[in-house]
């Protein structure tokens, strides 16, 4: 890919930062709030694309992507296969209660479907990114 | 001692274990891999004698639940006829597995794990369809049979006749296997129960599954797995075909045991269908022709393997015929009778190949002072095959035609006629055992005969080979001699598929009809080799491709050729014809759905009293943006102008109050704008396609259709009087109700996708890491190809 313009990487080097906040506390709030995990993974994989955009494509060749939704998905079957072995249904959700939080144990779920929106879109930005060179 | 059950299963599921070890060792050497398989096939032969003794009183059974709400059961039930069937094949494995470890000592040893775990696995199978009770079970064994004896004959999968022979073969039988199953189920509908034992030994049952109008259905769809499984006419022509497999797999799979399986399963059916207006008229039939077809057939090859094919054709179309004149007493001993004799020819031309190179009878001769050890094994087996007494071959035959005497299913003329019929195939037979004889062993060695085999000239002298079939012939000459002593007789009964009816043999010729058909046809067998020469000339005259074959080979080009038309038409990768289908099909689709539930688009209320002016505007926009992106003449300006209605639309979220989908539309939009940004290079040049009027119609159609559609469904949606409608999602305790209840979130929508519906977005989370993974190694692939 070719050099961007210094312009793009003086705001990205604040936005893509940004971006990936908002993603995060739009997971953290899609269980009342609009957002949740399939937003925040596509709101991540943007924040990455701006970074393919404005830095080149070399620091995301090395990485693995696609293991990221492999992770995302091994995340989500087990938070469904976990009650099982309590003796509860396949993906029956309660609540958690860590640190004073009152966690819904579908938020693991959550987790992993963000994951893998972002391991997937990723993986298509870089496989596709590659073929111009 | 162990429990009988256990010991029932286990004697099934060793093979499998065997050909487990074998196959997941990875890096067992061959002959390794070839004495854990007889190990298997010993503790096996081992476990089943030890059944034995209680077979007849209390049967040892096996069951566990498999399918209890379809009253499937994994039920392995050894009775005395299961039993020694299953003995059969696991001696006869056995014996099989330690010839091989000679015969094919020079093979690599991953072809040689491969080999023995499909052996292995093929013997578990047919232990498995002799010890299975349950139809269902049955079934699947049969299959598995199937499947291992293609990767048995396509063991040489380099030769394209080794791989073409393999397919036919499991293309047959599989086939014949699928309508038996419909058969099975038919049956187990009728019956009210998969459990063979229990239809049989209950007379009611019995008479209620003959007394249906599906009686016949089933008859003859599970008489179709039977006569493919055992080459019977018409399907007989793969069993030639699956020759070139390595010699002990033709042995042990088109000559003892595969192809019994079929007369395996009939001996099963006839305490069920024997009443059957239709049993003895099909096998009768069926069998009498396969009979003098086979017979007739040895006379036209020249190659030792398809003599011995073919003449196998013939000895099952007995057994089947037996099976039609109700003299399934005797199956016990015509089966051993067949296995025996054949087997043993089978491992001889084995030998007789090693140590040659050739089975062209043409090009065989005089081996009887180099090899006479095998001459004498062989000579044995011939005399069998002949039915020569004192040989089990003349005890079984002179039993044929006792059958054929007593039996009263026949009218006097057909009775005439299938005489004929043992008679001309007796001799036939007869003549082919003699033609085999005297071509490899007597005469004169032709000098063109290689002198050395494959570099070890040890041959003659390897016990190894030569002991099992001198194993197979002692056993055939020893019974066949002892065949009259009660215990022999009471073996044979015992161990037929219908026991309790009186069983006489004997291995002296006494007077009677039945000797004098013997020996008519063996001084016609005589004749037959006097004057061979003009009469396999007159066999090669005949067309060299039975019809049968050519019928089927039609058959299965035809389908390839259907498959491929279809595929050719209707998926041929085109994007526009795939969208252009689907899109056709979906207003189809809406309108039938929306006149089910009884809604039209006259119950669309419009007002448009809220409509706001920025809604306004940006409908208007949205026309343009719309018109824009149809008329664009480059893909650049495609792509902008679809972007442009994507964010008009999310515009209109925003005046309309939805955060939730504004936000996804948003983000949606914008990577896909990325996506088409990053692909739009390699994209071949545009082209706006010069289309016809009339294709410009059918598209305006469709799109009008398609748009129509989603309007009214839209506009259905929004109507009020129509949200009370029962509706997942609204109704009392629906999902939006639950959201907050048992999701504990407000946000509903997200509370359904991650709690409520965990388990569809579970699917469809795994399409797209599936289709993620696809796409990385595609492109992955073509980058570094």
């Amino acid at each position: 890919m070719t050099a961007s313009s210094p312009i793009l990487r003086v705001v990205c080097s604040y936005s893509v930062p940004l971006t990936v906040l908002v993603a995060l506390r739009m997971f953290w709030q899609g269980h009342d709030l609009p957002g949740g995990g399939f937003i925040a993974g596509v709101l991540l994989a943007a924040a990455g694309a701006m970074a393919l955009l404005a830095y080149g494509m070399s620091w995301a060749v090395a990485r693995p992507w696609w293991k990221l939704s492999v992770v995302g998905l091994a995340i989500s079957l087990a938070n469904g296969i976990v009650p099982l072995s309590r003796g509860k249904a396949f993906m029956d959700n309660t609540f958690l209660d860590i640190a004073g939080l009152h966690l819904p144990t579908a938020v693991f779920f959550d987790l992993g479907v963000m994951l893998i929106v972002t391991g997937t879109l990723m993986t298509i930005f870089v496989e596709l990114g590659q073929e111009h060179d | 001692m162990i429990d009988p059950s256990l010991q029932v299963l286990l004697a099934s599921s060793l093979p499998f274990l065997a050909a487990l070890v074998v196959f997941a060792s990875g890096r067992m050497s061959g002959a390794a891999s070839g004495w854990t398989v007889l190990g298997a096939a010993i503790g096996s032969t081992i476990l089943l004698c030890s059944l034995v003794g209680d077979a007849a009183s209390v049967p040892a059974s096996f069951r566990a639940d498999w399918m209890p709400s379809l009253g499937v059961e994994f039920h392995l039930r050894a009775d005395p006829f299961a039993l020694y069937f299953a003995l059969l094949v696991v001696t006869i494995g056995g014996l099989v597995t330690l010839y091989s470890l000679s015969y094919l000592r020079d093979e690599p040893a991953s072809h040689l794990r491969r080999y023995y775990a499909s052996l292995a696995t093929f013997m578990g199978a047919m232990v498995g369809i002799a010890l299975a009770d349950d139809l269902i079970l049955l079934f699947v064994f049969w299959e598995m049979t199937s499947l291992s004896s293609f990767l048995l004959i396509g063991y040489r999968f380099e030769n394209a006749e080794a791989r073409s022979g393999a397919v036919r073969a499991l293309l047959v039988t599989s086939l014949g296997g699928l309508v038996m199953s419909v058969g099975f189920l038919l049956l187990a509908k009728i019956a009210g129960t998969f459990s063979i034992s229990t239809i049989a030994a209950n007379p009611r049952i019995v008479e209620q599954v003959l007394a249906s109008p599906l009686s016949s259905a089933a008859l003859i769809c599970i008489l179709c797995g039977a006569f493919t499984k055992s080459a019977q006419f018409p399907f007989h022509f793969w069993l030639p075909k699956a020759m070139v497999a390595p010699t002990p797999i033709s042995a042990y799979l088109h000559a003892a045991t595969m192809v019994k399986a079929g007369i395996f399963l009939l001996a099963r059916m006839d305490p069920v269908f024997g009443q059957s207006p239709l049993w003895a008229p099909i096998l009768v039939t069926v069998g009498g022709i396969s009979l003098l077809l086979g017979a007739w057939q040895t006379l036209r090859e020249h190659d030792l393997k398809a003599i011995l094919a073919r003449g196998t054709g013939a000895s099952l179309g007995a057994l089947v015929m037996m099976y039609g004149l109700g003299a399934a007493d005797q199956d016990a001993l015509q089966i051993l009778s067949h296995a025996l004799y054949k087997g043993s020819l089978f491992l001889v031309v084995g030998i007789v190949e090693h140590h040659t190179h050739t089975r062209d009878l043409r090009q065989l001769g005089g081996l009887r002072r180099e090899m006479p050890l095998t001459f004498a094994v062989f000579v044995v087996a011939a005399l069998s095959m002949a039915g020569i007494p004192p040989l089990l071959g003349f005890v079984a035959k002179e039993g044929l035609f006792v059958a054929l005497l007593e039996t009263d299913v026949l009218s006097p003329g057909g009775r005439a006629v299938l005489l004929a019929v043992a008679v001309a195939s007796g001799a036939l037979l007869a003549a082919a055992a003699w033609r085999m004889t005297a071509g490899i062993f007597l005469g004169s060695r032709p000098d063109a005969l290689s002198a050395q085999p494959h570099g070890h000239s040890t041959v003659q002298r390897d016990w190894i080979l030569l002991a099992p079939p001198a194993l197979l012939s002692a056993a055939a000459l020893t019974l066949g001699v002892l065949a009259a002593m009660p215990s022999i007789v009471q073996m044979f009964a015992d161990g037929s598929s219908r026991p309790d009816a009186a069983l006489h043999l004997s291995s002296i010729p006494h007077p009677g009809a039945a000797l004098a058909f013997s020996l008519t046809a063996l001084t016609l067998a005589g004749l037959l080799v006097a004057t061979r020469d003009r009469l396999s000339a007159f066999a090669d005259r005949l067309p060299v491709l039975p019809p049968a074959e050519r019928t089927w080979d039609a058959l299965v080009t035809g389908l390839m050729d259907l498959g491929s038309a279809y595929s050719s038409r209707w998926e041929n990768g085109s994007l526009r014809w795939y969208l252009g289908a689907t899109l056709a099909a979906l207003p189809l689709l809406i309108v039938h759905v929306l006149d089910s539930v009884g809604l039209s688009y006259r119950r669309i209320e419009i007002s448009l009293e809220d409509l706001s002016w920025q809604g306004l505007a940006c409908c208007t926009m949205l026309g343009v943006a719309t018109i824009a992106a149809v008329r664009a003449r480059t893909r650049l300006a495609a792509v902008i102008t679809t972007t442009i209605v994507g964010f008009l639309v999310a515009m209109i979220f925003m005046i309309y109050r939805s955060p939730d989908i504004l936000l996804t539309q948003i983000l949606i939009e914008t990577v896909s704008t990325i996506f088409l940004l990053l692909v739009l290079v390699h994209l071949p040049p545009f082209r706006l396609p010069d289309l016809s009027p009339i294709a410009r119609l059918v598209n305006g159609t469709v799109a009008t259709a398609v748009g129509a559609c989603a309007t009214i469904l839209l506009l259905l949606s929004m109507t009020p009087g129509l949200r009370e409608l029962d509706n997942i999602a609204t109704r009392p305790g629906g999902l939006l109700a639950r959201s907050l209840l048992d999701g504990g979130g407000s946000n509903a929508v997200n509370v359904i996708i991650v709690d409520l519906r965990a388990l569809d977005t579970t699917g469809e989370i795994t399409v797209l890491v599936v289709v993620g993974l696809c796409i990385y190694s595609l492109l992955r692939t073509r980058r570094t190809a």
